[in-house]
């Protein structure tokens, strides 16, 4: 549908690789970190999180509890981010041609 | 053709150039702040409602219970919240192949927020040639006042929203009360802030960056468009061959088109795109380059609409079809969701209870040579109302239920637990075997609900 690629914008309009970089590692992981919180939090009550060296509960505190859990979603879920785009920075370039815009799929020609 | 007029921006992204959008008026900017001033107003306004005493919007984390307006969800009601994200998902589908990207332009927090932001900087620092001009200027005193004021009213506002998003989660007449005495706790402290920041650097610095390389849904979105979606657009077959031309001219003498190049359509643009190049995903639909060209070409004297809202079949001259398969089944979908999530809501069991085992023995026996065992039974009350509730337990021969009272008093939206004794008779049972208990309200006997426990006896 889209006839234009971000990488033929203007260099002045992209952003840095590493800015780029950085929010697709950070930015996707706090999505995924908050609906897992949400998930997690909604059948597992902090207050009653523990084992037997640290008993229940195991957190101060509910809002302490759900703080932790939700900066180790978030931390897991940057390492796959990280990983996921690392092999794809990484990889062989695809053969020329492959990511053309079917002709079907061009709105309009640019002229 | 010159393109967006660009400055260096200092921030967090050294070698990213600002873009400084022209300011503009017209009917959809209207709109736009229309739509701005109803959200952030709900936003900033919500949390500081009250309802029957407390406050009527409360996602109550530390008690567990979400407060909207009449209704209390526990966490057992978690699938409502569940079923409203994928209503939620569905209306974006909906609105995307009806109308494209609607939500961007006028509904997305970033874009409102960013338009707030941008509102603030216009108000310090002037025009977009003021703003660029003052950027390029040299340091002096005049210059780091306004800027420095600029800062202050961004983070102030920045803080604001944060206190607002903690106080949907804490009471917030008692956080105000809190943050005036500077003795709010540690994690309302940190979640103040650290929303406060995301605020400050999503739309004080990120702004149209987020749209570009950090936003899922301008990246699938074309999936739910097709010809009959309504997009911003340029209709080329009138403005080409664009060009300058005198007051007055003959256009088709010159043989040129509608478009006269004054590339406002560029210059207002927030996320620094041509609209004339065509759709690009970049376009977040805010429809400022529709209020700029119809200025323009009001200028002129040439019919509106060189830039506007179209499908690709209008543009073409042919039919337009809003009722088609794709709306036809996102809207029907749209319509059984939002009906089930009411009558489930309504008619959901509104008491519950859970049988939690004595952790420190598996049974006792008693002087008479009953076994007995202890358990904790937690009731639930979600009515809005206080209600008494007697236990009964089934599913062993001669099994007794022993609790203190005739029956347990729990208050509205609260959960009760109570210690409770259930004996067999001798010899009844060897090893384990499940139990049921059961709650009953006695003044309404339709509010029951029961749940399973282990009951344990020596073996031997």
């Amino acid at each position: 549908m889209f006839r234009t690629h971000p990488d033929e914008y203007p260099a002045r309009l992209r952003w840095p690789r590493l800015g780029q970089d950085a929010a697709i590692v950070i930015w996707p992981s706090f999505l995924v970190a908050s609906v897992a919180t949400m998930v997690c939090f909604a059948f597992i009550d902090p207050l009653l999180v523990g084992n037997d060296d640290y008993p229940p509960p195991a957190f101060a505190s509910r809002m302490t509890g759900y703080a932790v859990g939700f900066f180790f979603f978030w931390l897991v879920a940057s390492l796959s981010s990280l990983l996921s785009l690392y092999l794809v920075r990484t990889a062989h370039p695809e053969p020329p041609g492959t990511d053309e815009p079917k002709a079907e799929e061009r709105v309009r020609s640019p002229q | 053709m010159t393109g967006p007029e660009v400055e260096m921006d200092g921030g967090l992204y050294a070698s990213r150039q600002k873009i400084y959008p022209r300011e503009i008026a017209g009917r959809f900017q209207s709109k736009r702040t229309i739509a701005v001033w109803v959200l952030l107003g709900i936003y900033y306004l919500l949390p500081w409602f009250r309802w029957n005493g407390r406050q009527a919007v409360l996602f109550d984390l530390p008690a567990r219970k979400f407060h909207l307006f009449a209704l209390t969800l526990w966490p057992q009601d978690f699938y409502f919240l569940t079923w409203l994200l994928v209503i939620a998902a569905l209306s974006l589908f909906f609105f995307t192949a009806l109308a494209g990207r609607l939500f961007c332009g006028y509904a997305c927090p970033q874009t409102v927020w960013t338009e707030t932001f941008i509102w603030m900087e216009r108000l310090v620092e002037g025009s977009r040639s003021q703003q660029m001009k003052l950027a390029r200027a040299p340091w002096t005193a005049q210059k780091a006042l306004r800027k420095g004021a600029k800062q202050l009213l961004w983070i102030a506002f920045a803080l604001w929203t944060g206190f607002t998003f903690v106080g949907y989660f804490t009471p917030i007449t008692e956080l105000a009360g809190k943050i005036t005495h500077f003795s709010t706790g540690p994690w309302e402290t940190f979640w103040v802030l650290f929303y406060g920041g995301a605020t400050y650097v999503n739309a004080a610095f990120m702004r149209e960056q987020v749209c570009k390389y950090m936003c899922p849904y301008a990246r699938f979105q074309s999936a739910m468009f097709d010809k009959d979606t309504l997009i911003i657009t340029y209709d080329d077959r009138r403005g080409e061959p664009r060009g300058a031309r005198k007051k007055g001219a003959d256009p088709k003498a010159k043989g040129l088109g509608d478009c006269v190049d004054c590339t406002l359509c560029v210059q207002v643009c927030p996320t620094g795109i041509d609209i004339r190049k065509g759709l690009q995903y970049e376009c977040i639909a805010c429809a400022a380059c529709i209020d700029a060209c119809d200025e323009v070409m009001d200028k002129v004297g040439y019919p509106r609409g060189l830039i506007r809202y179209d499908t690709q079949h209008g543009l073409e001259g042919r039919k337009k079809h809003v009722v088609r398969p794709r709306t036809v089944v996102y809207a029907t979908l749209l319509a059984a969701l939002a009906v089930g999530l009411v009558v489930s809501i309504t008619h959901r069991n509104v008491v519950g209870v859970d049988v939690i085992r004595d952790r420190n023995a598996l049974f006792r026996e008693r002087p008479d040579g009953s076994i007995e065992n202890v358990y904790n039974v937690k009731i639930l009350n979600k009515d809005s109302a206080a209600h008494e509730f007697r236990i009964t337990g089934s599913g062993l021969e001669g099994l007794v239920v022993d609790y203190a009272g005739a029956t347990v008093w729990v208050g509205p939206g609260e959960v009760q637990g109570v210690p409770v004794r259930i004996r067999i008779p001798e010899d009844a049972l060897e090893g384990g075997a499940d139990i049921q208990l059961a709650i009953q309200a006695t003044d309404r006997p339709d509010l029951q609900a029961s749940g399973k426990a282990r009951f344990i006896a020596p073996s031997d």
